[in-house]
């Protein structure tokens, strides 16, 4: 079966459950047969369109009565049963289940049966549809396979033994280990996305210590540098960049303390329930807190359309367009990145592959209904906001208790006037001051209705006002908050960041393990981290995925902790060489019998130049650096070409760029960076003539390679040595002696920059392993 | 069996790299992963290559191909189509006739305003479609959708998608190249010719004829002194040598031969790229077509005719000596960003200001496009299609300009299986809207046509991102048979 029938298959399993048959009274012998022979195959092939909800072709398998249709069941006699013509194949097809294979041949002999013995249906008898879809099924802790005694010694925890059992079915086995050289500058560009140094290396491959691999993750792992780099990959989901896309492409001055929270949230090891909650609605939470309004910065990290927001007056169908797919944003980017679901397919109908119908779409948007993308005070130093926090909590106290108290009120406003001036942050905001015909809703949520085929001329009045909620499709979710009449607008992201960080919620928890094991290994257990729905993919070790979601939710929810699980694994360590006989079974490697060789990032690549060249600048946060001349204007202008690559402000690492959305970076964007107008949650990987030019020619390149040259002779007198050190930096290994030949040649006739210009444009710089 | 080194040393290196290409090509060697479409046609196509000539700002269709006399003879008097009209910027003001006159060219009879004169030799050639409609009446969003069919941000590029389904027809050049305004970047910049969810080759290079480095990158910057040919022989000889020892120890990953030719595809590049800038080559008469040396009028405007004629004149010989050297997909544009003063189509305060000189210089160089690549044989299997991001309405804004119009424009089309002298979608007696609102064209419906004529079903290119299958027509979109040949 191929990949897409296999889905589709699995999505008529939307099926039917027995209800308990007992209940009704014993069955007899025919009605037994059905229960047990003809039901399951109605409830996995049919019940999907043939519900007494979905009725495909006016007709449900649900319960004998319309089931057992006159036009279609001849009770005793199949061959004059439409039903049974349908379902038979012939030249390979038939006419039902539409859209899907065929029932096989026992199949249709059962079902064929059944009818030719009189159909019978217990009375009473009626099937209930469930969910049997992969993601949505509840998370529930899978026994640790046990792995045959030989390989015992390859189970470092957990995940060795789901690997190895899926390995052992299909009869593969893991590599063997990598060898120190190659595992620390793959740990090292996985955990931190920087090379490792000589000394490192060195160090790391003499060491005597059983623990010294552990030392090494856990070194990487208290690196601040490791929250720029996981930074990084939550910024491509998110789709953060600091200007505002469409026509006239504003600055966002002030985006980048959320991407500052981002790195500090990794390097602190935030609980990950926490991390959601400040995201959607730090506000309500944990008030008081700095990290409570900045982490509302996701919310605004997407696309806004100014002109339309800014120049078209509000009522107008065009502004209410413009809104419209404002909060669309908003919802597809909060939905596909913390719950890899695609709701924003059941815009302008319901979800065509998912249970997601407009309406569960549309109480998504009025979750945001009040918000705009803005900037809003807040107060970068901790404690100045806890402090402002309390002041106002008090005079709120005392407000509220009337004259008596003016002395104390004034007081406690002076107080409040002396705290140093807040700070801005671009994030969700219902307070701002206007600009032109945009203008703040005051908390008042704009009406939200469900819009007919998407189109704002059409809002379904017989609906009416939608009311917040999120997805009816999972079980154990409350998908109506049921707020009060009256209640502030921030309960509604309150309480869908509460649907969404509930244990029950399993789609959460699959979502981010997964993300982060595709960032360890280069493709995830489920290879399409967005989307967990019929047009995803589904997980490769279904087991091991729930393993590590209960595991990660139920221990604190650290990704330090699972990363370090992950790293530590026989798995991880495993080398990455080519296995033919492997490569016919499993070709892609979705079994893990190797590591994967990975290309590096953009990031990676520019921050590790910066890094061997000796001009890297590790100051962390604030404004991001322009990698571009700047001039403000009606529509603002980005001159790549005016770049000077020697301005020591640009020195830092790629995280701190200043991403413009309209004018992308010439240089990271043809090494695959993410384009900031998609949530990326996975990067796509090309090779190109383009690509090799830049790294080539582009000034950056081209400048550090004077930098690293001078670096190297500053290092050594000898050329010879200058050599072996411009290998050992970039690669973590002494150049063979051919190798060293090649460059010196180089380097003898045409001086040391071109050696290293040569250095950055090999393959083994840019690929890990 | 040879090992690849063996191979590519036995070949004699460099030279027979370039035979190589065939090879690893064939093998896929060169897609990236989930790449290139393997695509086999799905028809037998009529063209094979397209170009997109993109008014950036929103130019008039009223004053240039779409004649209404009742424009004139309303002209001045109170606009009233009998319904509540809800514009961009302003309210409606006063009917207004084209400051230009019409009159009936070539064989078919088109009537064309003067601003366009120089096309009414090509009309016998041209499609029109005058009922157009845009989702947008903003410039940003409006522009992606004829850029990409969509109107927000995050879609690939309509040369993207050509380039994703056809693949290249050279090593040399890129597949789908764009000529930006020398002036600057339209709404959305380089964003309209992105790659979006399809692998970054397919994006569009960006090739300024009037710039100090006409392409990114292609060689090392001026201030590098420490790069001479000499050393750059030696240094791509050396890392060929190296990367394939390293390539030799990692059996069974493509991804290092690909990067290892891709070095070879640039050098070839290097060679190529200068050469089809070069229109010195071109004879005087071809030069004086294309009005690349034509003179300044004088006038007090921010725009004058003869600055515009050179512009766009030289962006479209340049687009047909790639188009000859066999890049897929060009894509040309007149109008930048907008700003003060005005230097795109966006004309709500001065049509005239704005409109004769952008029209005439736009008028004289697609001409001459059309002209040329005609006696060459190009046109047969090229793909001209004319586009802006919507129209502008046939009242007033302030006196003398005209606010935005969504609800009407045109594109026309020429080259590969269009029937010319054709005129198809009529809009309404003023040219405010489709004649018929529910038969109004959309760019889906253009876009899905130009596929056809490529030998794409429309509905069959798709890449899964997001959970949707997608298309470059979204879910819309049907062949325009009345315009094919």
């Amino acid at each position: 079966m191929s990949e897409r029938a296999m889905q589709l298959f699995l999505v008529v399993a939307l099926c039917l459950v027995a209800t308990d048959a007992s209940a009704q009274g014993k069955p007899n012998a025919e009605e037994a047969f059905f229960l047990k022979h003809v039901a399951p195959i109605f409830e996995q092939r049919c019940m999907s369109c043939h519900s007494d909800k979905t009725k495909k072709g006016d007709y449900s398998l649900q319960a004998s009565a319309t089931a057992l249709d006159k036009e279609l069941v001849e009770p005793g006699d199949a061959s004059n049963s439409l039903l049974v013509e349908m379902i038979s194949v012939i030249d390979g097809k038939a006419e039902m289940p539409q859209g899907s294979d065929p029932l096989t041949e026992k199949e249709q002999q059962l079902i064929r049966q059944w009818v030719e013995t009189g159909a019978h249906w217990p009375e009473g008898f009626e099937l209930a549809v469930k969910d049997t879809w992969w993601s949505r099924q509840p998370l529930k802790r899978p026994a640790v396979p046990e792995v045959p005694l030989d390989q015992q010694r390859l189970v470092r925890n957990p995940i060795d033994a789901f690997v190895l059992a899926k390995l052992n079915e299909q009869g593969m086995a893991l590599s063997p280990q990598a060898d120190r050289r190659i595992l620390i500058r793959r740990v090292h560009y996985d955990l931190i996305g920087l090379p490792p140094s000589p000394e490192e290396v060195d160090q790391f491959v003499n060491d005597d210590d059983p623990k010294a691999y552990e030392k090494l993750v856990d070194r990487l792992l208290a690196s601040p540098r490791y929250g720029e780099h996981w930074a990084r990959h939550w910024l491509d989901v998110v789709h953060y960049a600091d200007t505002m896309g469409f026509d006239k492409d504003k600055v966002r001055r002030n985006a980048w303390p959320y991407r500052d929270y981002v790195i500090r949230s990794f390097n602190q090891d935030k609980p990950y329930r926490r991390f959601v909650r400040e995201q959607l609605a730090g506000d309500v939470f944990y008030p008081g807190t700095t990290d409570g309004i900045v982490g509302l910065g996701f919310i605004a990290a997407g696309p806004f359309d100014f002109v339309g927001q800014t120049e078209i007056e509000d009522g107008k169908i065009e502004k209410k367009r413009v809104q419209n797919l404002d909060r669309d944003d908003m919802v597809s980017s909060t939905m596909t990145t913390f719950v890899s679901t695609t709701a924003d397919c059941a815009r302008c109908h319901d979800h065509k592959f998912d249970p997601i119908s407009q309406e569960d779409y549309y109480r998504l948007q009025a979750v945001f209904a009040a918000v705009d993308r803005a900037e809003r005070p807040v107060d970068f130093n901790p404690k100045i906001a806890e402090k402002r926090y309390a002041l106002q909590q008090k005079l709120d106290g005392l407000a509220q208790l009337g004259e008596a108290n003016k002395a104390e009120v004034a007081g406690l406003k002076k107080e409040l006037a002396s705290l140093p001036k807040p700070g801005l942050v671009y994030a969700a905001a219902t307070e701002f001051k206007k600009v032109a015909r945009f203008r703040q809703t005051g908390g008042q949520p704009r009406p939200i209705f469900v819009l007919k085929r998407g189109s704002e001329r059409a809002p379904d009045m017989q609906i009416g006002a939608v009311r917040p909620g999120a997805l009816s499709a999972l079980e154990h979710l409350q998908s109506h908050f049921h707020l009060p009449e009256q209640h502030d607008e921030s309960q509604r992201r309150a309480a869908l960041a509460d649907w969404i960080v509930d244990d029950q919620n399993p789609l959460t928890w699959r979502s981010i393990v997964n993300r982060t094991w595709q960032y360890h290994f280069g493709r995830g257990i489920v290879d399409s981290p967005n989307d967990f729905g019929l047009m995803g993919r589904k997980p490769t070790h279904p087991e091991l995925l729930d393993w590590l979601a209960v595991e990660f939710r139920d221990s604190g929810q650290r990704m330090k902790r699972l990363h370090r699980m992950i790293c530590l694994s026989t798995t991880y360590r495993q080398a990455s060489s080519h296995n033919s006989k492997y490569a016919q079974i499993d070709a892609e490697n979705r079994f893990l019998w190797r590591m994967n060789r990975r290309r590096l990032t953009a990031e990676s690549i520019r921050d590790s130049i910066l890094l061997i060249s000796g001009k890297m600048n590790e100051r962390m946060g604030g404004p991001g650096y322009k990698a571009f001349g700047f001039k403000d204007d009606h529509s603002p202008h980005y001159k790549y070409h005016e770049y000077n690559p020697d301005d020591p402000k640009t020195h830092r690492r790629s995280i701190y760029r200043m991403a413009v959305r309209s004018v992308p970076d010439p240089l990271m964007t043809t090494l695959d960076c993410a384009d900031p107008s998609i949530n990326v949650a996975k990067r796509t990987e090309t090779t190109t003539a383009l690509q090799a030019l830049a790294l080539l020619n582009n000034k950056f390149t081209v400048r550090m390679a004077e930098h690293y040259a001078a670096r190297l002779q500053a290092m050594h007198d000898k050329p010879a040595d200058q050599i072996r050190s411009a290998f050992r930096l970039a690669i973590g290994r002494n150049p063979t002696p051919q190798e060293h030949e090649t460059v010196m040649a180089i380097a003898d006739e045409h001086g040391m920059a071109n050696a290293c210009r040569l250095i950055f444009n090999l393959n083994e710089f840019v690929f890990i392993d | 069996m040879m090992t690849r080194r063996e191979m590519l040393w036995g070949l004699g290196g460099g030279l027979g790299g370039i035979a190589l290409a065939g090879i690893l090509m064939d093998e896929g060697l060169l897609a990236a992963e989930g790449g290139a479409a393997p695509l086999r046609l799905h028809h037998k196509p009529k063209a094979k290559r397209v170009i997109q000539l993109v008014m950036s700002g929103a130019a008039s269709q009223c004053d240039t191909f779409d004649y209404k006399p009742r424009l004139i003879k309303d002209h001045g008097k109170k606009w009233d189509p009998g319904e509540q009209v809800e514009l961009f910027q302003s309210s409606p003001g006063k009917t207004l006739k084209s400051p230009w006159d019409w009159k009936q060219r070539g064989a078919c009879g088109k009537w064309m305003n003067d601003c366009v004169a120089p096309l009414g030799d090509c009309v016998d050639d041209m499609a029109f479609i005058h009922n157009m409609v845009s989702k947008s009446n903003v410039h940003g969003p409006a522009t992606f959708m004829q850029a990409t069919g969509f109107i927000l941000p995050g879609f690939p590029s309509v040369g993207a998608w050509v380039s994703y389904g056809l693949g290249r027809m050279t090593d040399n050049l890129p597949t789908f190249v764009v000529l930006p305004d020398p002036r600057g970047f339209a709404p959305n910049g380089p964003k309209n010719w992105g790659a979006a969810f399809l692998p970054a080759e397919h994006q569009g290079t960006m090739i300024r004829p009037s710039a100090a480095n006409p392409i990114n990158d292609l060689f090392p910057p001026n201030q590098a002194k420490y790069i001479n040919p000499q050393s750059e022989k030696d240094v791509l000889a050396a890392l060929e040598r190296l990367n394939l020892e390293h390539a030799e120890t990692r059996e069974g990953d493509t991804r290092l031969d690909a990067r290892i030719r891709s070095y070879e595809l640039a050098a070839q590049m290097q060679l190529s790229a200068p050469e089809v800038l070069d229109i010195s080559q071109e004879p005087d008469h071809v030069l004086e077509m294309y009005g690349v040396d034509a003179k300044d009028t004088k006038t007090q405007d921010p725009m004058n005719e003869g600055e515009e004629t050179r512009f766009f004149g030289k962006n479209c010989l340049i687009a047909r000596r790639l188009l000859e050297r066999g890049v897929r997909f060009v894509q040309v544009w007149s109008g930048a960003d907008n700003g003060h003063p005005r230097r795109n189509w966006d004309s709500h305060e001065d049509l005239k200001r704005d409109h004769w000189p952008l029209g005439r210089g736009m008028a004289r160089g697609s001409a001459a496009l059309l002209k040329d690549l005609k006696q060459r044989g190009l046109l047969e299997d090229t793909i001209v299609l004319w586009t802006t991001e919507f129209g502008r309405m046939p009242c007033s804004q302030g006196s003398k300009g005209r606010d935005h119009n969504p609800f009407g424009f045109t594109n026309w089309l020429a080259g590969g299986g269009i029937k010319g002298g054709t005129t198809y979608g009529p809009s309404d007696e003023w040219s405010w809207k489709p004649a018929e609102p529910d038969k109004a064209t959309y760019c889906y419906d253009v876009h899905a046509t130009i596929l056809h004529l490529l030998g794409i079903d429309h509905t069959k290119l798709t890449v899964r991102n997001g959970g949707i299958d997608r298309r470059l027509t979204d879910v819309h979109g049907h062949v325009i048979k009345d315009i094919l040949s």
